[in-house]
């Protein structure tokens, strides 16, 4: 189970995960942000405590360059926090890094510049929006088949009741 | 140095930090104490013929310079990018690495001079 308005921010660039919590804290305070410059710190913290959403660097390993790289950060985190919602950020602006991410199961895939953060801001906006739609179609599924069970329930108690002679005479019943 | 003559632009900074002070020193102090030693990195793993690394150093500094506005600079890091991650006319890696140098240089005397305001 995640940990609901939990972010993490990795990126080894101090500067760029800073500008990034800054941005979201002002903006968004709702949520508790927290910052990792390697994968291996994020994937430490959310062996404890998943959280909702990760900003995930593509390329982690930029400053230390035997470190984590990002798809590597991303494959692992969705194995031990499979509910988490994982958005990719990167200075890659060719398309084929981003199919590539969320062909590894990102939401999302922001590129680095002057529109990065608002961009993450609306992005955090979606996954809320999305988490609260699933939400509401889980509850439906629920009724649904609850509903389905009682339906199948009451026709198992008609067809007991008729076979035992319980409503063989009563009006309507034949 | 006028304006119009200046390398940066902190316009984009100031949007994001909602004019704070205290961020814009924070940000800048980060950016003119860690931008020149990305270049002595550049430098070195130029000079070892270690395009890989020359490639995701520049790529890392690349955004940092767009935010202070640095337009060109972002540019040249793009370009030097292009380069070592191609492994493509790998002989104007020195040269583009120089001219990187002395614009930074410029940025950095550029930034530090307007710390004075934002320390205030």
């Amino acid at each position: 189970m995640v940990n609901k308005n939990l972010i993490y921010i990795v990126d080894d660039v101090q500067m760029q995960r800073e500008l990034l919590a800054d941005h979201l804290k002002a903006n968004m305070p709702a949520y508790e942000i927290h910052c990792f410059s390697t994968g291996e710190e994020c994937l430490a913290a959310a062996k404890v405590r998943p959280a909702e959403i990760i900003f995930l660097d593509y390329n982690l390993n930029s400053q230390v360059k035997d470190a984590m790289d990002g798809i590597e950060a991303l494959q692992e985190l969705k194995t031990i926090a499979p509910q988490t919602e994982v958005v990719m950020i990167s200075g890659q602006d060719k398309i084929e890094v981003a199919v590539n991410t969320i062909k590894h199961g990102a939401f999302d895939y922001i590129v680095k510049g002057e529109g990065a953060f608002v961009r993450a801001e609306k992005v955090v906006f979606n996954i809320y929006r999305f988490h609260k739609l699933t939400a509401t179609a889980n509850r439906y599924k629920t009724l649904m088949i609850l509903f389905g069970i009682g339906m199948v329930l009451m026709v198992i108690l008609v067809i007991y009741l008729q076979n035992n002679g319980y409503i063989r005479n009563s009006p309507g019943w034949y | 140095m006028s304006d119009s003559k200046k390398l940066t632009d902190l316009s984009y900074l100031r949007s994001l930090t909602g004019n704070a002070n205290d961020k814009m020193a924070k940000y800048i102090r980060m950016f003119t104490s860690g931008a020149p030693l990305s270049v002595q990195q550049l430098e070195m793993y130029s000079l070892n013929k270690d395009w890989d690394a020359v490639k995701q150093t520049a790529h890392a500094l690349k955004p940092q310079a767009g935010y202070f506005g640095a337009k060109g600079t972002e540019e040249l890091l793009k370009e030097i990018e292009r380069m070592a991650g191609d492994k493509v006319e790998l002989e104007r890696i020195p040269a583009a690495l120089n001219n990187l140098k002395t614009q930074l240089d410029i940025i950095v005397a550029e930034l530090e001079e307007s710390l004075k305001e934002f320390d205030n």
